[in-house]
């Protein structure tokens, strides 16, 4: 091989490694990127079409049934459950539906996987407007309210944009319902938007 | 009769050795293109994949391709690429091996990423490796492993769920995975000593039976020309 042969390949390694890590730094970045945080009420509305916790914490998920990020929020809310099962926690999702789409096109893997978790219900959201009522802008958001109404957590259950594990909303909410304190009250939020509209407008919540 | 001279012995060793070395370049220039196949093969397995388990990302009804779509076909095919044309441009160099190799481990590393660090991806190192093994030479497994635990590395501080599926691992878990990692490159070092051996050694058993085919033929020459020049005085004698 010639010298210029030699350093042509070595041109070739350092872009070829350099590009290759710029991909696996998108990836990262796109991984760890939140979706719009919740601005829910800080008690249950009234006017909710969802029955309103009465003397059980409910937990609400909203969820984009097309959303490929959103199976791993399906499957961590039914770990949680399946931890909850004796602590009188009923369980909602709310399946976005634009109102001129197909009932079919709500019948994905998420919405069927979530229909199995036990205790659960799961609802159409048409428009999403109980989503918007709740201040869900964001697929795998999760709310949990307390039996008299008020509101103890809103946030996301997965460590990141479709990955299963353990995370800090998941931590959150078993120690609000178990022990009733917690070291914050949100988490960050991994999923599609919704495309609800909020209703009211409410100001975003403090970050982490 | 026989000969046993030290030319035709050295003569042996020689051709032992080059026989050998054609063996071996063979075998690596046959497992590049292997590795040039699979390349290509793996990408257009991640694009599949990434077609069949999340082709778009949504944003209320508007839907856009997913951004693993874009990884597997870009990502795919840069990784794919250097390999590649080494290997049709310099097939059986150490340089092409190693390129093949770490690229190999960088596909190991995307795939553990686009399924959020599921564990049953890691098998796809330990699946490389043995692929990696075809070329009977042991550096490139430490490149292999190098690459693999640098990678473990650096995302398990970075990034811990894109490699392990979990938010907060030990800082040295990529430490475990690297020793897994070692475990199989002691098996398949051995393998490729055993290979190595084995293949010297039909070298200089080919190289034996072209020698005493050669000499087989010289004598079979020399005692035909002795009959030739004896068969006038046999012809003669018979007559008499």
């Amino acid at each position: 091989m010639t010298t210029s042969q030699r350093g042509m390949l070595v041109v070739a390694a350092v872009v070829w490694i350099a590009a290759i890590g710029c991909g696996f730094t998108f990836l990262m970045k796109y991984s760890v990127e939140p979706g719009t945080p919740a601005s829910a009420p800080e008690v249950w509305p009234r006017e909710s079409q969802v029955p309103a916790p009465r003397g059980h914490y409910l937990l609400v998920m909203t969820l984009h049934p097309q959303c490929p990020c959103s199976r791993a929020s399906v499957a961590e809310l039914n770990n949680l459950m399946a931890l909850l099962r004796n602590d009188n926690v009923k369980g909602e999702v709310l399946v976005v539906k634009p109102a001129e789409f197909p009932d079919e096109w709500t019948r994905t893997e998420s919405v069927k996987s979530a229909e199995r978790i036990p205790g659960m219900d799961v609802r159409l959201d048409v428009d999403g407007v109980e989503s918007g009522r709740l201040g869900a802008a964001t697929s795998g958001q999760v709310l949990l309210y307390s039996p008299d109404g008020r509101l103890l957590f809103a946030g996301g259950i997965t460590p990141d944009r479709g990955h299963l594990g353990d995370s800090p909303g998941r931590q959150r909410i078993l120690s609000l319902v178990k022990t009733g304190t917690a070291d914050a009250k949100d988490s960050l939020v991994f999923g599609c938007s919704l495309g609800a509209k909020i209703c009211p407008p409410r100001p975003k919540p403090a970050g982490l | 009769m026989e000969d046993v001279s030290g030319a035709t012995l050295v003569a042996d060793v020689d051709r032992a050795e080059t026989l050998y070395r054609e063996q071996v370049d063979a075998r690596r220039v046959s497992a590049d293109r292997m590795f040039a196949v699979l390349m290509i093969a793996q990408w257009v397995f991640a694009i599949v994949l990434a077609i069949l388990v999340s082709p778009y990302a949504w944003a209320g009804k508007t839907r856009e391709f997913h951004p693993h779509l874009f990884a597997a076909i870009f990502m795919g095919a840069g990784i794919a690429v250097l390999p590649v044309l080494l290997s049709v441009y310099l097939p059986g160099r150490t340089v092409t091996r190693h390129v093949i190799v770490a690229s190999q481990m960088l596909w190991s590393a995307l795939f553990i990423h686009l399924t959020g660090g599921r564990i049953e991806t890691h098998f796809h190192v330990f699946g490389s490796l043995a692929f990696v093994a075809f070329y009977l030479d042991w550096p490139v497994l430490m490149t292999a492993t190098v690459v693999v635990a640098l990678d473990h590395l650096v995302r398990g501080l970075v990034y811990p769920e894109s490699v392990y599926g979990i938010t907060n691992p030990e800082w040295w878990r990529f430490l475990e995975h690297a020793g897994w990692v070692a475990f199989e490159d002691v098996v398949l070092v051995w393998l490729c000593l055993i290979g190595l051996r084995e293949m010297k050694s039909i070298a200089f058993r080919q190289a034996e039976v072209e020698s005493l085919k050669e000499r087989e033929e010289a004598k079979s020459a020399a005692l035909e020309m002795v009959l030739r020049e004896l068969q006038p005085s046999l012809v003669e004698g018979a007559q008499a």
